[in-house]
């Protein structure tokens, strides 16, 4: 029951935050929202019994990486948005990716929902899961190739940034 | 959810939030006072004895003030901006153990207001959220020098953070938990001061940066930003944001005390106690070091904690690691 009603409402904020993520003009109010939308995320992934994940999404999306977002928008100061496209063709645009998007997670339903058995046997959890020791054990053992993949790829990223900062001429 | 675990919570809550209130008047007389005698003044001593209601006379003073909006705010996150690092302190503060368990009514009740197994990370992701009440407030006021206030904060809190999680994950790695509770539980016999004492040194620093103190307080760098951040906070919502900073305080100690410091143990006394004594301690030596260094410049301040603080916080992580892996412990 608990549940529940902690599901509705992060979900319906969630929603609500990400519709005005969109909607608003300011660029820093966007952000904001979409800090909103992170942390109503994070929410769903306590109640999905993935506590680090939740903190990990708090500490490192909403704490470090939309602070960054913040900074780079406040120091262009940007003042309202350009359009790229003309409202019409934004719409078109609009539209068609959004049949698109809906008509995927209308299949995915359909043809998972019910395959993989009731919601009760859904939850049966081995043990220790999504806590920080199991997915510390998960990354290092199964998951290790792509991880340091990752790494490795983060550290190109930082690299290239420096490089591009540094260069005199562009 | 039994009822019985409700009032508990309530109850808990009412404490913590009341303690800090109380607290915080406390504490800014004491920085004025110990202030006042190491520069060889006498510090508030008019208002009650030793002007202990000097505080209480300037916060009612703020309350009666005038709030100002400046024209060409952004209405909205300017009154949002100064509730922000408030929460984001109390929330923080909820995981904090303040004593041992204790029997009320037959109940077995631990002095925390709550014991979540990734407290360490919860701790690490509000304060991360602080910043946002820094760096908002700053854009909010639509004025040149809370804006320069507010990045440079955000730069400096962004900086300070790793070093400051990657120091406490040393301490981690020995005690194999993040829960605060069984940290202090695993310090009966020795404070973690002693084996992880650089960790310590590295996590001090980091917490005297995140909380705008001196010497790490350019955010509010008087001689060449008018006040920072909360120029244009007036009332209110200016007491909020100087609540939030001394609340922090309170954060960055009760943090240091559980993981470094052995918690609420010690001999003879009730643990209550102990924690008020060793938190006392601390904050005094937040208003020492303030007493006694001058702040630092903006480009000193980030080569200090990326090119000192960071590495040293890796190297002590590598070197824990390893002596944990060779010991065999876990």
């Amino acid at each position: 029951m608990t549940e529940a009603v902690l599901f509705a409402l992060f979900s319906v904020s969630a929603i609500v935050f990400a519709f005005n993520v969109v909607f608003r003009k300011n660029p820093v109010h966007c952000a904001l929202f979409l800090v909103c939308v992170l942390l109503s995320l994070s929410g769903m992934f306590i109640l999905l019994n993935a506590a680090f994940i939740a903190a990990i999404q708090i500490l490192i999306y909403a704490g470090a990486i939309m602070v960054l977002f913040l900074f780079v928008v406040m120091l262009l100061n940007v003042k309202g948005e350009t359009p790229l496209l003309t409202p019409g063709a934004a719409k078109g645009f609009g539209f068609f990716f959004a049949v698109i998007a809906f008509a995927e997670l209308l299949w995915t339903v359909l043809t998972r929902g019910g395959a993989e058995g009731t919601p009760e046997q859904a939850v049966a959890l081995p043990p220790g899961f999504g806590s920080p020791a199991e997915i510390g054990r998960v990354l290092y053992t199964t998951w290790l190739f792509p991880f340091e993949v990752t790494s490795i790829l983060l550290l190109v990223a930082v690299i290239g940034a420096v490089v591009l900062a540094k260069r005199k001429f562009l | 959810m039994d009822i019985a675990f409700l009032i508990e919570s309530a109850v808990k809550v009412l404490i913590v939030f009341g303690f800090v209130l109380i607290g915080v008047p406390l504490i800014v007389w004491m920085e004025r006072k110990v202030i006042g005698h190491m520069q060889d003044r006498i510090g508030p001593q008019r208002v009650g004895p030793f002007g202990l209601l000097q505080t209480i006379a300037d916060g009612i003073k703020l309350f009666f003030k005038e709030d100002l909006i400046p024209a060409q705010a952004d209405r909205a996150v300017f009154i949002l901006a100064p509730a922000l690092p408030v929460i984001t302190a109390f929330l923080a503060l909820s995981v904090i153990p303040f004593g041992d368990t204790v029997e009320v009514f037959g109940r077995q009740v631990p002095l925390q207001v709550t014991d979540v197994n990734i407290a360490v990370l919860w701790i690490l992701a509000t304060t991360s959220m602080g910043v946002y009440g820094i760096v908002l407030g700053g854009w909010a006021s639509n004025s040149k020098y809370p804006l320069l206030g507010g990045l440079r904060s955000s730069a400096q809190m962004i900086s300070y953070e790793l070093a400051q999680g990657i120091s406490l994950v040393s301490v981690i790695l020995m005690t194999g938990t993040l829960s605060l509770a069984s940290i202090v539980k695993q310090q009966q016999t020795l404070w973690f001061i002693v084996p992880q004492f650089f960790a310590f040194v590295i996590y001090i620093l980091c917490g005297i940066a995140e909380t705008n103190r001196a010497p790490f307080d350019l955010a509010e760098a008087e001689t060449e930003l008018v006040a920072g951040f909360h120029t244009e906070f007036s009332s209110m919502k200016f007491a909020l944001y100087f609540l939030a900073e001394y609340a922090n305080m309170m954060v960055v100690s009760g943090i240091a005390i559980s993981v470094f410091f052995g918690g609420w143990q010690g001999p003879f006394l009730p643990p209550v106690v102990w924690f008020l004594i060793k938190l006392s301690l601390f904050l005094f030596f937040y208003v020492w070091l303030r007493a006694t260094f001058p702040r630092l410049r903006y480009d000193q301040l980030m080569a200090f904690g990326w090119k000192v603080l960071l590495p040293a916080s890796l190297l002590n992580l590598t070197v824990t690691a390893v002596v944990v892996a060779l010991s065999g412990a876990r």
